[in-house]
């Protein structure tokens, strides 16, 4: 039983697989699912003290969901990151008091949102212990960070600035490569991302405008900024993917049979990977209005939220 | 095609436009292109101020201008001015080019010369050339000209004027120093000092004896008095045939209770300004303009054409479209050889939200003055029927570019012509893998990559590569493919290039009077 049909994810399908070195990213395809508010009407507003954050819902007739360790940065302030998803009630605001200072020595409230981005996903497991999570402690995340910054020489003194990382030029660069190497497809809602063929995340956002807002926050600030560090710590193995032998002689039409098998396979051989993922455990951690959230833990020591309006799974943000 | 070692640079040097692309903030890219400024300056200064001379945009030969201006020229002789020119030559240049933009677009002409000022992050440059440039620049020129100039520009033509001859002259000059103004600004016009005053918000003598070579202006005042009293029959008598830009600000300021589409139709609009604003226009209420697309660029009526089709807007769609096909059977054609055009209409080819679609309508532009193109290949993108029953696609969905090339491959057409930002993501690799097969088993065709997505990150030059041995032809606009051609021939041959450029400049500035700067 696949991981979809496990959480009861149906009518969703898989678009052409793409690829940039290491990464590869088989977008998920579908129609929208419940009745979410626009992403476009759900506002980061401000920090109203450290590990408080406040968002507001313009929509007056749907809740609006915060995608897991959703991360505002600013200038003169402290950035924060969500300790997971969060719901916002119809035409409301509300605040989030067990979220993470990732700027140890940064002093200052945040009142909107200057840069945008999802907490690489090393840091992201860290929150998966409901423990972490669930806890209102502002720095609760600070010695993850330094470790996760250390030996990337970037940054002074260890601190556990997470901007350090993301304001490097050359790895801002190489983010934006990232950003640049993946499109979203038509009806994309979200995404299996594979380092070396190894799953490590599924993001299954309510609609294609849902995903259409978030992915570059996903796939640059999440998982490029993931992919990048490990490379940069020579913690990764380089390679892409091995292209299919053409045999000399083969006419126009050999060629581009190959080519298309070769890329209507490939997603064939992909797909079995995550038959293998299994749920381990399933803690439930909010209702708000019709949206309930559950905490998702998986065989492989991953996890991640899902959140269901009824029945229906709506939002799926799953590390591995 | 390869690029002499020592002289890393391409094309895109001549092409840059400070906004930033799909992926890439715009420092990113300006910091690459600066450093190859920087390069061809130090490594032939000559050569530097000869490329100008090409096509290119408007920003990129201001910061190279502005380069020229920042150093000053300290040798003379064959080794700095070929024997072909003169030792004005520099000087000659700048002045061309700045002309030259002028005509075509006058607002960015400005802008370079701001840039001199400090404008758009330059470092100020004020010595005896700009000085003269500048002033030479505003005033040199009839009164009728210089009457809608001052009005048109005052807030950067004051900048310029202060920046050029600083607080304490100006001052002198608008209270009355006869000498001073003859010695910097009479030179130029003998009458231009109404102007000086109105740049420098004093009221001229509003007598016909003492602003009567300066209509505009006197009405500019005249509209102003209005607006301050509130006297909206007077307002409205003046604000006809006065610059939109000017009534909507002096109505937004003064609060004058005039609505906005009344000022659509009486004030005036540049032909390029009356494409841009028609939305604009229409949100208001006013009747629309009758806009003559015919005479429209062809870049600009594919702006206006997808624009129009993405908001649903099916107004005068047909009328573009028709604008589209009469300009692009008009223009100029530039023949590569019989060809087959790919063009990736994938989500990225979108571009910035600064330039939104630019990517794509520069392909689109490209192909209307290709001459000889047996067929046409979309790659990705998504086909939508427009009001007007025509099928069009949008950029969108993954880039497999592979296909194309198979596809173009496959009609045994000598020259492919590939329009691609060069990011290939299904499955990275398949376009190099494909051609590499082809190349390597007898298939004979010519494979030519334009670029029109800059990129910081590109292994070399400018542009992202789809294989090795291809070097992309960066292109921001599709009226530079000539100077890419040129560019890329002639880089292998620095000697070469300079004669050609000589050559060039003889063709283009060797009739016109040398003017000391």
């Amino acid at each position: 039983m696949s991981l979809f049909d496990q959480l009861g994810f149906s009518g969703i399908g898989i678009g052409p697989v793409q690829s940039e070195d290491e990464m590869t990213v088989i977008p998920i395809v579908g129609s929208t699912r419940g009745d979410v508010a626009r992403p476009q009407n759900l506002q980061f507003q401000r920090t109203t003290s450290y590990g408080t954050m406040v968002f507001e819902n313009k929509d007056n007739d749907h809740e609006a969901i915060i995608p897991s360790n959703f991360m505002v940065r600013g200038r003169g302030a402290q950035d924060h990151a969500m300790a997971g998803s969060g719901v916002v009630r119809k035409g409301q605001s509300r605040s989030f008091t067990n979220a993470c200072c990732v700027e140890e020595s940064q002093g200052g409230l945040l009142r909107g949102a200057e840069k945008q981005d999802v907490l690489p996903v090393e840091l992201r497991k860290v929150l998966l212990d409901t423990s972490i999570r669930s806890e209102d402690r502002y720095s609760k995340l600070w010695g993850k960070i330094s470790g996760w910054l250390r030996g990337l020489n970037v940054g002074s003194g260890g601190r556990a600035h997470i901007g350090d990382f993301y304001d490097t030029p050359a790895i801002g660069d190489a983010l934006e490569n990232f950003a640049a190497a993946f499109e979203p497809v038509q009806n994309q809602i979200g995404a299996v991302i594979m380092f070396n063929g190894v799953p490590v995340g599924i993001e299954i956002m309510p609609s294609a405008e849902h995903w259409e807002v978030y992915w570059k926050y996903l796939i640059r600030g999440c998982y490029g900024a993931e992919l990048v560090r490990l490379k940069m710590l020579g913690k990764i193995r380089p390679s892409a993917l091995v292209l299919p032998n053409i045999p000399e002689g083969s006419d126009d039409n050999k060629v581009e049979e190959i080519m298309d098998s070769f890329a209507s396979h490939i997603q064939q051989e992909l797909l079995p990977l995550l038959e293998g993922i299994q749920i381990k455990s399933q803690t439930s951690l909010d209702q708000t209005g019709s949206m309930r959230t559950t905490l998702l833990r998986t065989d492989s020591d991953g996890g991640g939220d899902l959140v269901q309006q009824g029945d229906e799974p709506v939002y799926l943000s799953l590390v591995l | 095609m390869a690029s002499t070692p020592a002289l890393k640079i391409d094309s895109g040097i001549l092409q840059y436009v400070p906004k930033g692309q799909f992926y890439e903030a715009s420092d990113a890219q300006f910091t690459a292109v600066m450093s190859m400024w920087k390069h061809l300056f130090k490594f032939d200064r000559t050569l530097f101020s000869l490329i100008t001379l090409l096509g290119g945009t408007g920003f990129s030969k201001g910061a190279m201008n502005h380069m020229l201006l920042a150093n000053s020229q300290t040798g003379t002789g064959t080794d700095l001015v070929p024997s072909a020119l003169p030792e004005e030559f520099e000087k000659n240049i700048i002045r061309y080019n700045l002309e030259k933009l002028s005509e075509e677009r006058f607002a960015r002409a400005i802008k370079n010369l701001m840039m001199l000022a400090g404008g758009e992050g330059f470092v100020k440059v004020n010595n005896a050339r700009t000085r003269k440039l500048i002033l030479e620049f505003i005033f040199s020129r009839d009164n009728k000209n210089l009457d809608s100039l001052a009005v048109n520009f005052k807030t950067k033509l004051r900048k310029l004027v202060r920046h050029a001859l600083g607080k304490q002259t100006i001052h002198k000059i608008v209270n009355g120093d006869e000498d001073l103004f003859q010695k910097w600004i009479g030179r130029y016009n003998r009458l231009a000092l109404p102007v000086v005053e109105h740049l420098f918000d004093k009221q001229p003598q509003l007598r016909a004896k003492a602003t009567g070579n300066f209509p505009l202006i006197r009405q500019y005042w005249y509209m102003k008095k209005a607006a301050a009293e509130g006297n909206v029959e007077n307002f409205k008598k003046y604000m006809k045939g006065m610059p939109q830009r000017t009534v909507i600000g002096f109505r937004n300021s003064f609060k004058v209770p005039i609505a906005l589409s009344e000022i659509y139709e009486k004030s005036t609009m540049s032909d390029r300004e009356s494409l841009q604003s028609e939305a604009a226009v229409k949100r208001s209420g006013a009747k629309a303009v009758e806009i003559n697309y015919k005479k429209h660029d062809v870049y600009d009526l594919w702006k206006s054409f997808y624009f129009k089709v993405l908001s649903g807007d099916p107004e005068n769609v047909d009328k573009i479209a028709e604008a589209i096909d009469y300009v692009s059977s008009k223009a100029e054609k530039i023949s590569l050889g019989e060809c087959v055009v790919i063009i990736d209409a994938s989500r990225s080819m979108v571009g910035s939200d600064e330039r939104k679609l630019h990517p794509f309508l520069t392909s689109l532009s490209v192909l209307s003055i290709l001459d000889d193109v047996k067929e046409v290949i979309y790659v990705g993108g998504k086909t939508v029927e427009t009001p007007i029953g025509r099928n069009v696609v949008i950029p969108m969905n993954h880039t497999d570019l592979w296909k194309g090339l198979i596809r173009a491959v496959k009609t045994k057409v000598p020259n492919i012509i590939v329009l691609s930002d060069g990011y290939e993501n299904a499955v990275k690799g398949m376009f190099k893998h494909a051609y590499d097969y082809f190349k390597n088993n007898g298939r004979v065709f010519n494979l030519i990559h334009m670029n029109p997505v800059f990129s910081a990150e590109a292994k070399s030059g400018t542009a992202r590569m789809l294989t090795p041995d291809v070097k992309p032809l960066p292109l921001s606009d599709y009226r530079h493919i000539e100077t890419e051609l040129i560019f890329n021939r002639i880089l292998e041959n620095k000697e070469m290039v300079k004669a050609l450029l000589v050559n060039k400049y003889q063709k283009l500035l060797g009739g016109i009077k040398d003017v000391t700067i």
